[in-house]
């Protein structure tokens, strides 16, 4: 016998971070989330992580910033943004009071920088947790922190240290070994993980000879992705005990099960929030019966529950 | 700096095609009921369509609205989009039967101001006469748009300058000219029309006028650009309505976007879906 979906629960736990249900939407695929408010019931998000901020403005790179590939799309935005300070002034009133956790992406071309932004967020409210973008393919040096473990260390033992939000590192799936960056990330002191962002790829003008995208390289997001996501999730979830968030691909209640049972505690929504807006709300919708079909009575009871 | 029009009033669904016509070559004029998105649009929005359930390609496309039409109550019920082939999306849209499935979300961006014009000059190119049709049918005073609809003093006068590769491009044409609107052609060939480029006509269709003169203008970059030049030799208001390849159509992207001109001259990268796809063509950075 099923059981009754009503009873099933959605909570889960990430570290420190509690979440009302484990359905996200990533950075930079959701804006501040004001964008979205006329399509999507913002208040049954599990989490919400708004675009990247900066210490500094930032005016992004130049365009052609997206182009579509087979069941994805490359985007070398830049990490467009207006800066910390714009944020807090800005898009956080708003976010904050939403109701869903507020994750805040951050990214710094230094550890300085990272724990500059973890300082000057301590100060502001409204904020659950920060996501530190040590993965961005886009902006020159940005994936070396998230390329290398004791760089990745550093910056996750100095962001626990500079305020006191849970922190979840998210990181790049362009490397050899993640387990290894992921346990790096875990022994700082990270409360969960978040993977994976976008895997560095290129497309190509013959005719005119060019690269299409105005930054040359940009990171491959959507269906595409989704198997070296889960993969990574896999991999992953062997080798670490802190809890995953799943991101790469996910566009319906399936894709979301998969990443439950690999490993993930939680997922993030991305580029189907482009192409299928209320993809998101389809999900929460279908949750209590998939959890309900594997006899689960809460997330929790299926997390990397996946047999050989 | 301009307030972003955000997809407040935006419907999301499946949509079924209820017929797709050539019109004219690599030219089709496609149907569908979307009462939803009928009774808001504004003349100058678009909206995002989508193969249903395809994952390649992927992402929506913009596409303007080029006309509404009522249903059998006389309520604005059907959307009509016209579209040339030119890549992936379009040319399986072109293949799209009757009663096939589509997924739109719309309607989107900011649209034209309602702007007074005593003489409104719209300049296109390739297929950039789409979002005309209905500006026309608002300035000559024949139709509403918008919940609640919105008020428009007449024109007394509208052009349309209109300019394709060839003859056999040019689509819309007779719809134009019924709804009571001067067409001036112009063709890249002499197929039809002024033989040059459709920026040529913009000059003489002024100076003859005896109203102040008021540009809009839709089409490829370069002669969006050119008739932004032309409208500041002139001294003449112009509005552009830019085609900036989008993935979202909704303001969470990114990638629309284009080098836009605050007041103090400074420019940034501004999202052309929600602080667009109308800009002062002063303000943009060509
Ligand atoms: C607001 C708005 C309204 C529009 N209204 C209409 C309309 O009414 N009718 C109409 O026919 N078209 C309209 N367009 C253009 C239309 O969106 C494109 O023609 C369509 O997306 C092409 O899709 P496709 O898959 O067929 O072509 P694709 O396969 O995507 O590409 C076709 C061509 O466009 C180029 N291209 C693709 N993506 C980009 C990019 N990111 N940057 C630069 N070049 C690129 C490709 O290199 C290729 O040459 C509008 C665009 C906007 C922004
Ligand atoms: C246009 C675009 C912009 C993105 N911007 C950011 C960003 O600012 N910060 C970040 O951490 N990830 C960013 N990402 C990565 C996504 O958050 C996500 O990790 C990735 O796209 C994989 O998930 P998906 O396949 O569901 O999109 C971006 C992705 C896209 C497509
Ligand atoms: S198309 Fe996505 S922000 Fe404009």
């Amino acid at each position: 016998m099923p059981e009754n979906p009503t009873s099933v629960r959605l909570d889960v736990q990430l570290g420190r971070l509690r979440l009302a249900n484990p359905i996200m939407v990533a950075s930079g695929t959701f804006g501040y989330a004001r964008e979205m408010a006329g399509l999507v019931n913002l208040k049954r998000l599990g989490g919400i992580v708004p675009k990247t901020i900066t210490q500094q403005p930032r005016a992004g790179n130049p365009p052609q910033r997206t182009v579509e590939t087979a069941a994805g799309m490359l985007n070398s935005i830049g990490l467009d943004n207006d800066g910390v300070e714009a944020f807090i002034a800005r898009q956080l009133p708003y976010l904050a009071a939403l109701g869903p956790a507020v994750i805040v992406s951050i990214a710094g071309k230094s550890s300085e920088e990272f724990v500059q932004l973890a300082q000057r967020l301590q100060e502001a409210d409204g904020i659950d947790a920060v996501e530190l973008n040590v993965s961005c393919p886009n902006v020159s040096g940005g994936t070396d922190f998230g390329a290398d473990p004791s760089l990745c260390e550093r910056v996750v033992a100095s962001v626990r240290r500079a305020c006191s939000y849970p922190v979840l590192a998210k990181l790049t799936p362009n490397v050899t070994n993640v387990a290894e960056i992921a346990r790096a990330a875990e022994a700082a002191g990270a409360d969960a993980l978040s993977l994976v962002n976008t895997c560095l790829g290129m497309a190509v003008d013959w005719r005119r000879r060019r690269p299409v995208l105005g930054n040359v390289l940009g990171g491959l997001s959507g269906p595409a992705i989704k198997p070296i996501a889960l993969r990574i999730v896999y991999q992953v979830a062997q080798a670490v005990k802190i809890p995953l968030v799943g991101i790469g691909g996910i566009a319906s209640i399936d894709d979301a099960m998969e990443f439950f049972v690999a490993g993930a505690s939680a997922v993030q929504i991305g580029t189907a929030n482009f192409y299928d807006p209320t993809a998101t709300m389809r999900i929460l919708d279908a949750l209590p019966d998939a959890l309900a079909e594997l006899g689960a009575r809460s997330v929790k009871e299926v997390v990397g529950t996946i047999g050989k | 700096m301009s307030t972003p029009t955000y997809a407040d009033h935006a419907w999301h669904g499946p949509v079924t095609v209820d017929e797709n016509v050539c019109i004219a070559r690599d030219t089709y004029r496609i149907r569908f009921a979307c009462g939803e998105i009928a009774r808001r649009v504004l003349p100058g929005q678009f909206i995002m369509l989508r193969l249903a359930e395809c994952n390649d390609p992927l992402l929506g496309r913009p596409l303007a609205v080029y006309d509404v039409s009522a249903d059998a109550d006389g309520k604005p019920h059907y959307l009509d989009v016209v579209y040339l082939v030119v890549g992936k999306m379009t040319r399986l849209l072109a293949e799209t039967p009757a009663g096939a499935r589509l997924e739109s979300w719309g309607p989107l961006g900011n649209g034209f101001p309602p702007t007074p014009a005593e003489h409104l000059v719209m300049v296109a190119g390739g297929i950039g006469q789409t979002p005309f049709l209905m500006l026309a049918r608002e300035y000559s005073g024949q139709r509403t748009y918008g919940d609640p609809p919105r008020k428009v003093p007449p024109s007394k006068k509208i052009t349309l300058c209109y300019g394709a590769r060839g003859s056999e491009f040019l689509a819309c044409v007779e719809d134009f000219r019924r709804v009571g609107v001067d067409v001036q052609l112009s063709t890249d060939d002499g197929s039809l029309g002024h033989h040059g480029l459709v920026t040529e006509l913009i000059a003489p269709v002024v100076e003859r006028s005896q109203w102040p003169c008021r540009l809009v203008c839709c089409g490829p970059e370069p002669m969006m650009e050119s008739t932004a030049r032309i409208a500041r030799e002139l001294d003449l208001p112009c509005q552009v309505s830019l085609e900036s390849p989008m993935a979202c159509g909704i303001g969470v992207c990114f990638s629309c976007v284009k080098k836009i001109r605050d007041s103090s001259g400074n420019w940034d990268y501004r999202r052309t879906c929600v602080e667009g796809p109308v800009f002062d063509a002063a303000d943009v950075e060509f």
